[in-house]
């Protein structure tokens, strides 16, 4: 089923609706992957509301920072439409099709859906606080709108933030509407040598809680790059190049005075740690904790994962792990009062573990009452997480 | 204003449900007419309702036990924090409880290695900030009733501030929460980590005004406080070319601390009321913070300067700490400002696209000369969001209608414009009969949903947010005459 029009769209969902046959959207299909597998109540795969033609940028307006666009807009060309102007996305969207091993191309709405923010979120935010306003159609094949195209907007429930990582299962999206950045013209990555996880995380956080702005705070243990001992803690700063100059300097000092070297590919190695790329050709289930920043240390040690690399200063954990190690993750993740998020596993272990843990009873059954008041049927990506 | 109708077999029961209450909050409850009179309106105080009754819990359990009761014998529950909201949104119900959380106030955690701070609801926002300031640590959402507002309201109001510019609102500053559900039961969402594993509910809850539960649990974000802020003011000949400015600022890539508009008339006003050297003559004046680390506040601010020569505006740039000052205390305020030049005002709080600006400003005049009222404009200029302050005499028969009318008409065009109702003092009662004109049915149906998956019974805040079909409520205007505002302590801007 394809719908490339917000009509069409609500022509597919009451058709769905009518026959009570649930649906997977799909556009970019990068993200097809993670969560429950969607199958319908035989065990067979969904039929798909393929959205891709709900694609283009309908409104930029670069002096209001504000973007307008259909969701299944490639990621590759909202960045490279900002770009031009000398603005980015500010939640750094991550890509996760490496990762999955997927050939498809990623998408605006999927990154929204997923929530999927790279190492830059420490700067501006995640997904979830870059979306102002969407046009979607709910379960009940309606049009509905959430938020606005304004950046200051407190009329009525925040229906954007509920539209982030919500993984399409609470109604599909045909317009969304997002704040932009603007976009230094200059940016640094320091690299920290031969720090083990506990000073390297503490650096970090160090810099985190500067008014240094820094755009991306990352460790990496040894075995990911060369030559960095025993781990490498990864700063990146940004701004015009004098006052940039001047925070290297500020960032050495609260690193007392410890030399780290100016890496040269900082961008494209932030690129590769945020969206997971680096894990892409490493075997087992691939995890992404969240977890408290100062926690990070403790978390990893007892992970004791032989592939681990530690982003947002330490807030994000990512690791590889066999699938026989799964329980314990979740219950080390739970006890440090974080999130165990299972981001590539084979279909059964997805299936069984879901993308989360189970939530407390209160919680799982608010949650499904939530999903019930936009898709009372279920029809839109059922039993995904 | 139409509210549901009062259910006078609550009135009835009404012994029964003080004593109930009591069992519950021993030492919390207010049900005598004397003690219920401070709790009879908010802020918008041009509308008040004594409270059934008012209870003062001190923990979670007694949350959970008096809405457990609430839900039990279906009776409405008002939440209130510190009563500061603008917008009505703690206004009473003559069959409601009111559920006020000052007494929870306990700080319950400063964690500076994970820049978070847990506190109990009733924590004043300024509170937060200087239990943590002596680390050079700060809360950043900065509502001007900062010292008295309770961060439960903030979370309650999605509560913005003079800097939410660079460091957001409320939700972009939150981490957790724990709340009561309608009926009792106790959910988290959120954590340190920041983390739900679900569902964004924690975004949904902010902002929700009092229509989805109590909160009893909060945890913030904490910054550490920029070491350098310099203050620029910068005064234009006309209202356009200081609207292409902040476009220009915005677009060039500096993000200001805090971007400030104010229209002649309102720097007029606050020049003869506290003198803080505005100058005479200018059409607009704007006052820009900028902050950070020294290097990127030099550099930003000379980019400032240059754009605001480029625009034709002339500035003034603070040389200490004492002028910016002073510099501040005039748009702070604003408010008392008016006082000198009418007897009452209203404050409106709608947001624009920024470029609309002029032609807002344009229509507004218009909209001036049809009600024959007064007005000026402040405005939260790098984010689009007006504060236009209409002028008016409660005394005079027909003004105070006249002036909701006008305001009406000035959100209704910044709706027109592609803005919206309210930029961030809430819908709660005061803009709820104008939802219609921001959001279609289908949209208001889809909220009213949500709002039903987390109180089935419509007991929380009912009357608030969504307009609804219902009878009238008995209610006076009461006015802020001579400039003697609800919370008179509060400055307002």
């Amino acid at each position: 089923m394809r719908a490339d029009c917000e009509a069409q769209v609500i022509e597919a969902v009451r058709a769905a609706r009518a026959d009570r046959t649930p649906v997977e959207i799909v556009a970019g299909g990068t993200r097809r992957s993670v969560g429950r597998p969607m199958l319908n109540e035989n065990g067979q795969a969904l039929a798909q509301l393929d959205v891709s033609g709900l694609s283009g940028i309908r409104k930029y307006e670069p002096e209001e920072l504000i973007v307008t666009a259909g969701p299944a807009t490639p990621l590759a060309e909202i960045v490279g439409t900002l770009a031009a102007r000398n603005q980015r996305l500010g939640f750094d969207p991550a890509d996760w099709s490496r990762l999955l091993g997927s050939n498809g191309v990623a998408t605006l709405g999927g990154a929204l859906s997923a929530d999927a923010s790279g190492s830059g979120r420490l700067r501006h935010g995640s997904a979830r606080d870059s979306l102002l306003g969407f046009h979607a159609v709910n379960g009940l094949g309606e049009v509905f709108r959430g938020g606005s195209r304004v950046v200051k907007n407190v009329t009525g429930f925040d229906l954007p933030k509920l539209m982030c990582g919500a993984f399409g299962t609470l109604a599909v999206l045909t317009e969304v509407t997002f704040r932009v950045y603007p976009r230094p013209t200059h940016s640094v990555t320091l690299c920290l040598k031969d720090i083990d996880a506990a000073n390297g995380l503490a650096a970090l956080r160090s810099i985190a809680h500067s008014a240094l702005e820094p755009a991306g705070l990352a460790y990496l243990p040894a075995g990911w790059l060369p030559d960095i001992g025993q781990g490498a803690a990864l700063i990146r700063l940004e701004g015009a190049p004098q006052p940039l100059e001047e925070k290297v300097t500020m960032a050495h000092g609260l690193l007392g005075h410890a030399h780290a070297a100016r890496v040269e590919d900082g961008i494209d190695l932030f690129a590769r740690i945020g969206s997971g790329a680096l894990f892409a050709d490493i075997e087992g289930d691939i995890w992404r904790l969240q977890v408290a920043p100062a926690d990070a240390p403790r978390v990893a040690n007892d992970l004791n994962a032989p592939r681990w690399l530690g982003d947002w200063a330490g807030g994000a954990i990512w690791l590889a792990a066999p699938p026989a190690d799964a329980a314990r993750i979740r219950s080390i993740a739970a006890a440090a009062k974080g999130q165990a998020m299972l981001l590539r596993a084979a279909p059964r272990q997805r299936a069984s573990l879901g993308l989360f843990a189970p939530q407390p009873p209160v919680l799982a059954d608010l949650t499904r009452r939530v999903k019930a008041a936009f898709d009372p049927l279920s029809l839109f990506n059922p039993n995904r997480f | 204003m139409l509210l549901p109708p009062t259910d006078r077999s609550i009135l009835a029961r009404r012994d029964a449900i003080v004593a109930a209450l009591k069992a519950i909050v021993p030492d919390g409850v207010v049900a005598d007419p004397s003690g219920l009179a401070t709790f009879d309106a908010d802020a918008l105080s041009a509308y008040h309702q004594m409270p059934l009754v008012c209870v003062l819990p001190s923990t979670r359990d007694e949350v959970g036990a008096i809405l457990k009761y609430a839900e039990a014998e279906g009776i409405p529950i008002v939440p209130r924090g510190a009563g500061t909201s603008l917008s009505g949104g703690a206004l009473p119900r003559e069959d409601g409880i009111l559920i006020g959380m000052g007494r929870m106030k306990r700080i319950l955690e400063i964690d500076y290695e994970n820049g978070c701070v847990v506190v109990e609801p009733g924590v004043t926002n300024m509170n937060i900030t200087r239990a943590v300031e002596a680390q050079g640590f700060y809360y950043a959402p900065d509502p001007s009733s900062q010292i008295a507002c309770t961060i439960g309201g903030n979370v309650a109001e999605n509560s913005g501030g003079l800097h939410c510019l660079k460091y957001g609102l409320t939700t972009n500053n939150l981490l957790g929460v724990t709340m009561v559900l309608p009926g009792g039961e106790t959910v988290t969402l959120g954590g340190k980590s920041g983390a739900q594993g679900g569902l964004d509910l924690l975004g949904l809850v902010t902002g929700s005004e009092g229509l989805l539960g109590v909160v009893v649990e909060v945890i913030v974000k904490i910054l550490r406080k920029a070491p350098v802020t310099r203050t620029l003011m910068a005064s234009f000949d006309t209202v356009p070319a200081a609207g292409r400015c902040v476009a220009q600022i915005i677009a060039g890539g500096v993000v200001p601390a805090a971007m400030e508009f104010m229209d002649r008339p309102a720097a007029e006003a606050i020049e003869a009321f506290n003198q803080p050297g505005y100058p005479a003559g200018a059409e607009a004046i704007l006052i820009i913070d900028v902050d950070g680390v020294e290097a990127d506040v030099s550099h930003n601010m000379g980019r400032v300067i240059q754009i605001v020569a480029d625009c034709g505006g002339r500035t003034v740039e603070a040389t200490d700490e004492k002028q910016r000052a002073r510099i501040w205390s005039g748009r702070k305020a604003a408010f008392a400002a008016m006082g000198r030049i009418a007897p009452d005002m209203i404050c409106m709080d709608g947001t624009i696209p920024r470029h609309a600006l002029p032609q807002v400003l344009e229509e507004m005049a218009g909209l001036s000369e049809k009600y024959g009222l007064g007005f000026c404009n402040v405005f939260h200029a790098g984010d689009g969001n007006l504060h236009p302050l209409i002028l008016f005499d409660v005394m005079k028969e027909g003004e105070f209608e006249r002036a909701e009318a006008f305001g009406a008409d000035i959100l209704r065009l910044c709706v027109k414009v592609g803005g919206v109702l309210t930029g961030e003092h809430g819908v709660g009662i005061e803009k709820r009969d104008l939802m219609t004109d921001m959001f279609s049915e289908a949209d208001l149906e889809q909220q009213h949903r949500v709002k039903c998956a987390f109180d089935s019974g419509g007991l929380f805040n009912p009357g608030k947010v969504f307009p609804t079909l219902s009878v009238c409520i008995e209610q006076g205007h009461i006015h802020a005459h001579g400039g003697k505002l609800p919370h008179p302590h509060l400055p307002r801007y």
